[in-house]
């Protein structure tokens, strides 16, 4: 089926002068450790004429493309390899790398580049809120460890001396929460709360939670 | 048999004027109401809500800064940990929040819409159609 489609596009690309590209959106996992993923996008020059790649560009300095050269004979197969270095990101990303060819200059071929980058600390709900006037009783945020890590939480502390902050361990270097009280809920205010982590020992994790009263 | 043909010719008379409204009047309504998604919105609606609304834009900082719903916050999956608190900032109980992205079958507007619920952000909403929905509206 996938041998069809791809047959199909060269079809298509062949009339109309262009690239016929194998894939022109790619998916990845990656884990926690993982620290960037490389992606190539193949192609074929599936029109009558040569085809010259006069320009890649990426959608974000996190991510390179590479290509081999750059004039590609009627028939001529090659890849555009994509690097996103992750570079402390996590969540989903969508990055896009334009082609332009001169089979089709005032059009260029977007690829796409889709990536879930597992957290290894996950924060639930990363922010707690009372509405002014509330009672300002304590509220919870969760702090979870991937599956295939494990962490200590080194400092918890809330730049808003207004707003307390108290970790509690759960499950040793898997599970923690932090309870957040304000003294007061009579008037609006904010505190950033920063969560240091141990993990990854190289350069260890620092999260953010947030408090809010509105 | 008199009375039937003088109903066909009010009838006729009547055809006439509304056959101009369905075709030409402004405000007319859809032939067809386009099926809505949970949690999703059209665009006259959230026009309706007037002032009340809190427009967030979930495509890229590129995007974004090309062209944006005037007064919209910058907030995406990409740099969430430093979009977030100036979300928080920016943002007030009671507002309707309403998410775009760039296309209608953009999955990121969702996406950050069910980040936000699912950290007691209430009244959250994505644009059907997003962003072209917003450029094309008449």
């Amino acid at each position: 089926m996938k041998y069809f489609l791809f047959q199909l596009c060269v079809f298509a690309g062949s009339a109309f002068g262009q690239l016929a590209w194998e894939t022109t959106e790619q998916t990845f996992n990656s884990k926690p450790q993982d620290k960037e993923v490389v992606a190539k996008y193949k192609f074929t020059n599936a029109g009558p004429k040569p085809i010259k790649i006069q320009n890649v560009r990426t959608s974000c300095g996190c991510t390179t493309a590479a290509l081999n050269k750059t004039d590609y004979a009627p028939g001529e197969s090659g890849d555009i390899e994509a690097k996103f270095t992750f570079a402390g990101r996590t969540g989903r990303q969508e990055k896009a790398i334009s082609v332009d060819t001169t089979a089709n200059p005032e059009q260029p071929t977007i690829l796409k580049l889709h990536v879930y980058i597992q957290e290894t600390v996950k924060i639930e709900p990363e922010v707690v809120l009372w509405r002014v006037g509330e009672q300002p009783d304590p509220k919870s945020i969760h702090i979870v460890i991937a599956d295939d890590a494990s962490a200590k939480i080194v400092s918890i502390t809330s730049d808003n001396p207004a707003l307390k902050v108290k970790l509690t361990e759960v499950k040793p270097g898997k599970e923690y929460e932090a309870q957040i009280t304000p003294d007061s809920a009579a008037q609006p205010a904010a505190a950033t709360v920063m969560i240091r982590t141990d993990y990854p020992p190289d350069n260890p994790e620092t999260k953010y939670a947030y408090a809010r009263i509105k | 048999m008199r009375l039937v043909r003088q109903a066909q010719l009010i009838l006729l008379a009547a055809l006439l004027p509304a056959s101009l409204t369905a075709a030409f009047h402004p405000r007319r309504p859809p032939w067809f109401q386009p099926a809505l998604a949970q949690g999703e919105e059209m665009l006259p609606t959230v026009l309706a809500w007037g002032d009340n609304v809190l427009w967030v834009d979930a495509r890229s900082a590129e995007e974004y800064g090309t062209d944006h719903v005037p007064g919209a916050l910058l907030l995406n999956l990409e740099s969430w940990d430093q979009l977030f608190p100036k979300f928080l900032d920016g943002w007030a109980p009671g507002k309707k929040v309403v998410v775009y992205c760039s296309a209608g079958t953009c999955e990121l507007s969702r996406e950050v819409a069910e980040r936000l619920r699912k950290n007691g952000i209430s009244s959250v909403f994505v644009l059907k159609g997003g962003w072209e929905a917003w450029k094309t509206r008449k």
